[in-house]
C-alpha cells in the first residue's frame, strides 16, 4: 500500500494545536479534544498520533473520536508516565504537538458486509470508540455490530454515554463486564473474553477487532478460533512505546514487525508465529 | 562502476590533506592521548592539524576506532529542534554542519555505511540523517585485521560502498580509486599519475594479505544463518549467553549499523524554552520495550541477548537483503563479558546443525 508523504523524509518536528477540551473520564483517564493540525485531520479509525508536550516529551495516543469529525479530534489518556501525566495538568487553551496520523488503522473496506465483533478490555475502548463510531455512520456497509467490554471495576468503565448509546440502539449488541463488582454494579461479572463463548454469532462471517492487555489477546484469540473463526479475520491493535513513529528507533519491534508502521493492527494470522507480540514480563506487584 | 584508478606519491598526502582542511571541515580518526593506540573519529581543527601525523597514521593503518564512523552522520546525541514553551516548535539545529569530508574510514565501516544509508532511506527517510549524509564527500582507506575482524564471512573486506574516494598504500604511493565526481574533486591540484597493471596488483594483494591474516570465521553465510535462526530452537545458546551478557549495552554502542535511538525532551534553566534530542539507543537495556504499567516485552536478559543477533542477522536481511553485521569487531572488542560475536554465532550455527 502506497502511503502518501512516505516519499517526504521526516524530521520529527511536530505541528501545535490547541486543547479545546478535557472532560474527566474515569479515575487516571482523560479525554483532551484537540485541534486538527492546519484545520482538518483525516485518518483511518485505528491510525495513531504522537503528542508532545514540550519539556515533557512525546508519546503515541490512538485518536479515539470518529474519522468523520475532521476540525478536531480526541486522545484518551490514562496518566501513567511522563507525558501522560503532563497531558493531564493541562487546560483548555493550552498547545500541545501533533505528528501524524501514523501506522495503519483498521482495514474497514476489506470487511464490508461482514459481521463485526469488538472486544474491549482495560482501556482499550479508547482505541475501538473510533472504530465503532466509524461502523455505526456507516451501518449499511455492515452485518451485525456487536461489542464486548470489560474492565476491572465498574469505577473504570470508559466512554460511558457511548456505552449507553450503544446500549440502547438496536443495530449495535452490547455486552459488558467487570471482573470485580460494587454495590452499583447489576450486570456480568467475569473476564471479558468469556463474553465470546456466550454469544451466539456466525463464525464465517464475523470479523473480530480486539484492544487489550496480553492476556485478553491470548484468550479472545483462542475463543473466537474455538468458535470457528478464521485466524485472518481476528484483529488485535497492539500499543508499544514508540518515539519515531516511522519504524526507525527500533523500540517497537515486535521480532521483525515495526508496530508502528506495520501496524498498529495486525491479523492473528500475522501474530501467532510472533513471540514477542503477547508475550510481556509484568511488573511486580 | 570501475573506478579511475592513480597513483598519489605518499608526500603529496599531507599537501592534500592540508588544501581539504582549507576548503572543508574534516572528520578524521584521531589518536586518543590518553589511552595510546586506541582511535576515535573527530573534527580536525585546520589551525592545529599534524597533517604529517595524520598522514602517516593512514598510511601505516590504524586500529578500529572503538565509537565507529556513523557518528559523524548520526551523533550519539542531536538535537531535534528547539522550543519554548508558550511560543511556537523552532525548528534550528544547532548541530548542522556544512557539507563536510570524512576520511579515513575502513572498508566494513563503508559497507556499515552504506546499510545505514538503506535503512535510513526506507521510506519515510530520516530527515537529519539525510541532511548530514547527502551532501557529505567519505574517503575510505584500506587496513591491516586484528585478531577481533571478522569482515571476510561479511564479505565487507574489500568494500568501497558509500565511498567517493578509496586509497591503498603501495609501494609507489597511494593507488587511489576515484567513485564519484566528488571524489575526483579531491585530488585537484595534485599531478597523479594513472595506475600501471603492477599498482593495481600491488593494491590486490594488499587486500589478499589482509583477508589472509584474518584468523575468525562465521561457519554459515548470511543467507544460511538467517534461515537457521529463522527455523532452529536455540533457547539454551541464548540462555548460556544471557548468563554471562551485562545487559550493558556496550555492544550497540560500538555497532557501525546498530541505529535505534531514544528521543528526549531537555528544559533550559528558565524552565519555559528547551529542545528535544535523540540519542542513541540499546535494545540491550532493561528500559528499551518497556511499556506504559510497566509490562515489558523483553524483560529478560535471554530475549534482549537474541533480538540482537535475530535483528542484525534476520530480521534486516529479510527487510533489506543484507545482513547487518559488517564484521568489524567492534561488539567483541567492547564486550565487557568478553562475549565474542563469532564464537556465539558459531555455537548458533554448531548447534543448528546437530539438530537436523
Amino acid at each position: 500500500m502506497v502511503v502518501p508523504g512516505l516519499e517526504v523524509p521526516v524530521d520529527y518536528i511536530p505541528q501545535q494545536v490547541d486543547v479545546l477540551n478535557v472532560i474527566d473520564e474515569a479515575p487516571g483517564v482523560k479525554i483532551l479534544a484537540l485541534t486538527a493540525p492546519q484545520g482538518k485531520m483525516t485518518f483511518v479509525a485505528g491510525q495513531f498520533v504522537q503528542i508532545s508536550v514540550f519539556g515533557y516529551g512525546e508519546a503515541p495516543f490512538t485518536i479515539c473520536s470518529s474519522p468523520s469529525q475532521s476540525d478536531s479530534f480526541d486522545i484518551c489518556v490514562s496518566a501513567v508516565g511522563r507525558v501522560s501525566n503532563a497531558l493531564h495538568r493541562l487546560k483548555p487553551g493550552d498547545r500541545v504537538g501533533v505528528r501524524g496520523p501514523l501506522g495503519h488503522g483498521f482495514p474497514l473496506e476489506q470487511v464490508l458486509g461482514r459481521d463485526l465483533f469488538f472486544v474491549a478490555g482495560g482501556t482499550g475502548m479508547a482505541c475501538l470508540r473510533s472504530v465503532i463510531a466509524d461502523c455505526r455512520e456507516n451501518l449499511s456497509d455492515y452485518g451485525r455490530l456487536i461489542i464486548a467490554n470489560g474492565v476491572k471495576t465498574p469505577a473504570k468503565r470508559l466512554f460511558a454515554a457511548d456505552l449507553q448509546l450503544w446500549h440502547d440502539d438496536v443495530r449495535t449488541e452490547l455486552h459488558e463486564t467487570v471482573d470485580t463488582p460494587d454495590a452499583s454494579w447489576q450486570g456480568r461479572v467475569g473476564v471479558v473474553p468469556d463474553i465470546i463463548k456466550d454469544v451466539d454469532f456466525d463464525p464465517h462471517n464475523t470479523v473480530a477487532f480486539v484492544v487489550g492487555p496480553p492476556v485478553v489477546f491470548r484468550f479472545a484469540a483462542q475463543n473466537f478460533l474455538n468458535k470457528g473463526v478464521e485466524e485472518k479475520d481476528i484483529y488485535f491493535s497492539l500499543e508499544r512505546r514508540f518515539q519515531c513513529g516511522v519504524g526507525k528507533c527500533g523500540h517497537c519491534q515486535v521480532n521483525d514487525l515495526y508496530v508502528c508502521q506495520n501496524g498498529p493492527v495486525f491479523s492473528y494470522s500475522e501474530l501467532k508465529s510472533r513471540s514477542e507480540a503477547v508475550e510481556a514480563t509484568l511488573p511486580d506487584n | 562502476m570501475q573506478p579511475q584508478k592513480h597513483i598519489l606519491a605518499f608526500d603529496d598526502l599531507p599537501i592534500l590533506l592540508r588544501q581539504w582542511l582549507r576548503s572543508k571541515a574534516v572528520i578524521g580518526p584521531l589518536a586518543r592521548q590518553d589511552q595510546p593506540g586506541f582511535y576515535y573519529f573527530d573534527w580536525i581543527d585546520p589551525a592545529d592539524a599534524d597533517v604529517e601525523r595524520l598522514a602517516e597514521r593512514l598510511a601505516s593503518g590504524y586500529v578500529t576506532t572503538t565509537i565507529p564512523p556513523k557518528k559523524a552522520f548520526f551523533p550519539t546525541r542531536e538535537t531535534l529542534f528547539n522550543f519554548a514553551a508558550a511560543g511556537p516548535v523552532v525548528p534550528k539545529n544547532e548541530e548542522h554542519q556544512e557539507p563536510f569530508l570524512l576520511i579515513g574510514v575502513h572498508p566494513c565501516d563503508l559497507a556499515a555505511l552504506s546499510l545505514l544509508d538503506t535503512a535510513y532511506a526506507h521510506p519515510p527517510a530520516d530527515g537529519p540523517w539525510r541532511k548530514r549524509r547527502s551532501p557529505a564527500t567519505v574517503v575510505g582507506i584500506d587496513c591491516l585485521p586484528d585478531q577481533y575482524c571478522f569482515c571476510t564471512s561479511m564479505e565487507t573486506s574489500g568494500s568501497r560502498d558509500a565511498c567517493d574516494l578509496f586509497l591503498t598504500p603501495i609501494t609507489s604511493g597511494f593507488l587511489a580509486e576515484i567513485y564519484s565526481e566528488k571524489g575526483k574533486d579531491l585530488l585537484r591540484g595534485i599531478r597523479t599519475e594513472p595506475a600501471q597493471p603492477r599498482d593495481i596488483q600491488e593494491g590486490e594483494e594488499f587486500l589478499h594479505k589482509k583477508e589472509a591474516a584474518i584468523t575468525l570465521s562465521l561457519q554459515a553465510g548470511s543467507e544460511e544463518f538467517a534461515e537457521i535462526l529463522d527455523t532452529v530452537d536455540l533457547t539454551e545458546v541464548w540462555e548460556q549467553t544471557a548468563q554471562r551478557c551485562y545487559s550493558c549495552g556496550s555492544c550497540n554502542t560500538t555497532c557501525p549499523t546498530c541505529f535505534c535511538f531514544d528521543v528526549e525532551d531537555t528544559l533550559d534553566t528558565n524552565l519555559t524554552s528547551g529542545r528535544r534530542y535523540r540519542s542513541w539507543g540499546s535494545c540491550q537495556l532493561l528500559e528499551f520495550t518497556l511499556l506504559a504499567g510497566g509490562a515489558n516485552t523483553r524483560g529478560e536478559r535471554r530475549q534482549r541477548v537474541a533480538h540482537r543477533w535475530y535483528r542484525k542477522f534476520l530480521y534486516l536481511y529479510k527487510q533489506f537483503g543484507h545482513s547487518f553485521c559488517t564484521g568489524c569487531g567492534r561488539c567483541s572488542r567492547a564486550c565487557t563479558a568478553d562475549i565474542n560475536i563469532v564464537d556465539v554465532s558459531n555455537d548458533l550455527i554448531k548447534r543448528a546443525k546437530e539438530k537436523r
